[in-house]
Formats: structure tokens, sequence, C-alpha cells
């Protein structure tokens, strides 16, 4: 996963906030900047920023973010303001609110989707529980086309 | 009026060859003011409770890190502006500030560049830079760091090396403003002011960790840069794990020593928190030079 420069991290917004490998999180998590998570949370996450769960990391508990992308195991509902993401080694078991979804070759996602509002285009869908589970592809490190309901 | 509180011990001694210039240059500058000179630990705090009390508005801690610390000990007022002079054997808070040496901080003094830091407490002391435990803490005691040249450099970093790979975890427990708890096994952690990284950010505690590297040159990385941070600890990207807080209470099994600038300042358990308290410091830092660094937010 790309770090942050030490510049970035510093940054007037606050620093970003990281949870590495090996850490359990008891609680909920507020951050005014991006929230990156590679250990273990049983809780919420509510970030200004962009929210990512890295491919070891477990999470139990709601995200609220910009972008949200999923490289790990998360069990809760995620509501993006802008995209959210389920990558090749993602694992997502809740409802999704977002302005995007994206989910790449092997993402694993069980829940319900839901498109925001976006007032010019007046686009809202919302589908009946569903069960998507990409197979593995021999291009599993190529991203798979967008799928956007 | 300036008032200087000036550590005859600092750095050795070096004030005594220094001082003719040093008044010298402050005469120059139109900043004389009045001197003191320190007599034994805890004097500068005395004698700055004094400075305030009397009406001087501008202390200025001639010395290191240790008569820094002593110095915004004593003072409780908010109109207060500290200024620091680094003739120290260890000037970490003066570096953070921009000021490395003693002719940039007379001419600092004079241009009188104000930021405004809240002061960290952790316990009953107040400090404004940087607090660490945990393998950076050990080592401090085990291995004389501050010999100078090549040489004992070399040997510093064998020593510590051979240190890191025997240093046994810390079980840590962390408690973030009530709201989460964190558990982790813990090599090193750095508690300092946000607002002492960035003079653009807001005064908020910032925490980094990390649990001991596996790979051997990730561990060398992090003697390497222990050594050779000056007390900063892992709140670079070595840090594993960093979050901000206002208030955190930290236990960690077996109890371990804190040190606060490179100097033992309790053991855990700790309660360390942001406070009202704030002190202006005379900085060389500029803030313009920082939004370049953050730049735009996509």
């Amino acid at each position: 996963m790309a770090r942050k420069t030490h510049d970035d991290a510093f940054g007037a917004a606050g620093a970003e906030t990281m949870i590495g490998a090996g850490v359990t999180v008891h609680g909920n998590l507020v951050s005014e900047s991006d929230v990156t998570i590679d250990g273990q949370l049983e809780g919420d996450i509510t970030a200004a920023g962009d929210v990512t769960i890295g491919a070891n990391a477990r999470v139990k508990g709601a995200i609220h973010g910009t972008n949200v992308t999923i490289f790990g195991h998360l069990k809760g509902n995620i509501q993006a303001s802008g995209e959210a993401s389920i990558r090749e080694t993602g694992q997502v078991e809740g409802d999704i609110t977002s302005a995007g979804i994206a989910i790449n070759s092997g993402g694993v996602f069980v829940g319900r989707s839901k498109m925001q509002t976006i007032p010019s285009l007046d686009i809202s869908t919302e589908s009946s529980p569903k069960q998507i589970v990409s197979p593995p592809t021999e291009t599993r490190s190529k991203p798979a086309a967008k799928s956007k309901p | 009026m300036y008032y200087y509180i000036i550590n005859p011990a600092a750095g050795r001694g070096q004030i005594k060859n220094l001082q003719d210039q040093l008044r010298g240059r402050l005469d120059k500058l139109g900043i004389r003011g009045e001197w003191v000179k320190t007599t034994g630990p805890g004097d500068a705090t005395r004698l700055a409770k004094a400075a305030v009390a009397s009406g001087h508005t501008t202390i200025v801690a001639v010395g290191g890190d240790d008569t820094v610390n002593e110095v915004i000990n004593g003072i409780e007022s908010d109109n207060v502006a500290v200024g620091i002079i680094p003739i120290g054997s260890a000037n970490r808070v003066a570096t953070q500030l921009g000021i490395i040496t003693w002719p940039q901080a007379c001419e600092a003094l004079a241009a009188r560049r104000l930021t405004s830091y809240s002061l960290i407490a952790a316990g009953q002391k107040f400090f404004l830079s940087t607090l660490t435990l945990g393998f950076e803490t050990d080592l401090d005691k085990t291995i004389d760091t501050t010999k100078p040249g090549l040489r004992a450099r070399a040997k510093q970093y064998a020593q510590s090396l051979g240190h890191a790979r025997h240093y046994s975890s810390l079980k840590c427990r962390i408690e973030v403003d009530g709201q989460f708890t964190l558990n982790c096994d813990l090599f090193t952690l750095s508690v300092a002011n946000q607002k002492f990284l960035n003079p653009l950010a807001d005064n908020r505690l910032i925490v980094a960790l990390s649990d001991r590297p596996k790979a051997r040159l990730k561990l060398g990385g992090i003697v390497w840069k222990t050594l050779r941070s000056g007390g900063q600890g892992t709140l670079d990207d070595t840090a594993t794990t960093r979050f901000l807080a206002d208030r955190v209470v930290i236990e960690t099994e077996p109890p371990t020593g804190i040190m606060v600038d490179g100097k033992v300042a309790g053991r855990t358990p700790i309660a360390i928190r942001l406070t009202d308290r704030h002190i202006r410091f005379i900085t060389e830092k500029i803030v313009a030079d920082f939004k370049n660094a953050i730049g735009p937010r996509n």
C-alpha cells in the first residue's frame, strides 16, 4: 500500500490516522483527515477524508468517509460521499451508500447498494438484497471494469 | 525588556567562552536586556516565575532542552514570549523551532516571529516537544549516544542494533479521549504536539507507535533513525500506527520509564493531555515554508 510522505502526513488538516498490523482497537475512530486500517477494529470510523482498509485488516463497524477503499474484510455498512471501492482481496458484508461503487475482480460484496441522489442527474437506484461474488480470474492483478449500478 | 536565563553548565560550560561574543551580538541588535544565571536544577523555573511576576514579557532560555523545559514550567501567562539561545548538549526544542546556532538565535530574537503552542502535561510535568517510551528510552539508559565522531557513531549503531535485537516489546494499552482503546505490542512510542511539527496545524497530540519490525533491515532503519532523530522517536514515516488525540492514558506491561526531550520524566501508567496553557515561542520557522508542503487538498 502506498505510504504518504512525511509532509503529507503532517498536513494542516491534521495527520492521517493509521492503525498498523497487530494493533487491536475497540471504540469509534473520528478523524478530520484520512484513515488507514491495517489492524483490527471493532467500532465505527468517521473520517472527513478517505478511508482505506488494508489487505490484512478486519473491521467490524460502520464506515463514513469520502472515498472508501476495501482491501481487507469489513462487516458493516459503508457511507461514502465519493466512491466505495472493493478491491481484489476485499470482502464487505453490509450495505453501501455512495456516489459510486467499484468492485474489482475477486472482490466480495454481500449486501445492498444504494446510489446517493445526485441533484443534477437525479439518479437514485436501490436494489434488493443480493450477493455478488466475483470469482478469481487469471487477470486478478488487473483492475476489472468498474461496475456502477 | 528581554530577560535572559543562562544555564552556565549547559553544553559543558561553553557559555564562558561565548559570553562576550553573545553580549556583543545582542547589543548590536538592541536586545541586550537583563542577564541572570541559574545555580542548579529547578532554578530556571523559579527565575522564570519571578521574571513574569516582575513584569518581563520576553524570557530567553540560554542553554539546552533542560533549561527550556524548566523555563516553560515557570511561565503561567499567555502574554509572555519565550526565546531560546541553544548552547546545550541537546537542543531538540530549538531545532524543532528552526533555531540551530546561537548567532541565528540572536537574529530570530530580534525578528521576533511568534507562534503560540499549547503545552502538553505528562502527569504533573509540562513539556512542549516530544515524549518517548519503549526501545528509545531503554537505549538511552544503556548506550552513550552523545560521543561525536564517525568511529563512535558506528560503535553506537552496532551496540544499538544488538540491543534492539534482544529488546522485548511491551504489552501496551492506550485509552484515547474516552472514545476508543488500543491494544498492541509496542517497540517504540512518541507523543508530540502536532503544531510543533507543522505551525499551520491545530494544537493536538500526535501519537505515533510501532511494533518491532520482523525484517532485520527495517529494524536497522528504525535504530538508525532513533539515533539520528534527536528525541523525535517514531513521529516520522517509520511509525506503523499514528493518530490524533487530546488526552491519552498509556499503560504498559511491564511498566516502563518515559522520557521528555531525552530526559527521564516518569513511568507508566501515565496520563498525557493537551493543556489550555499556551506559550508564545520566538521561532525561526516561517509559515510560508509549510504552505508548499501542504498543497491543495483534492
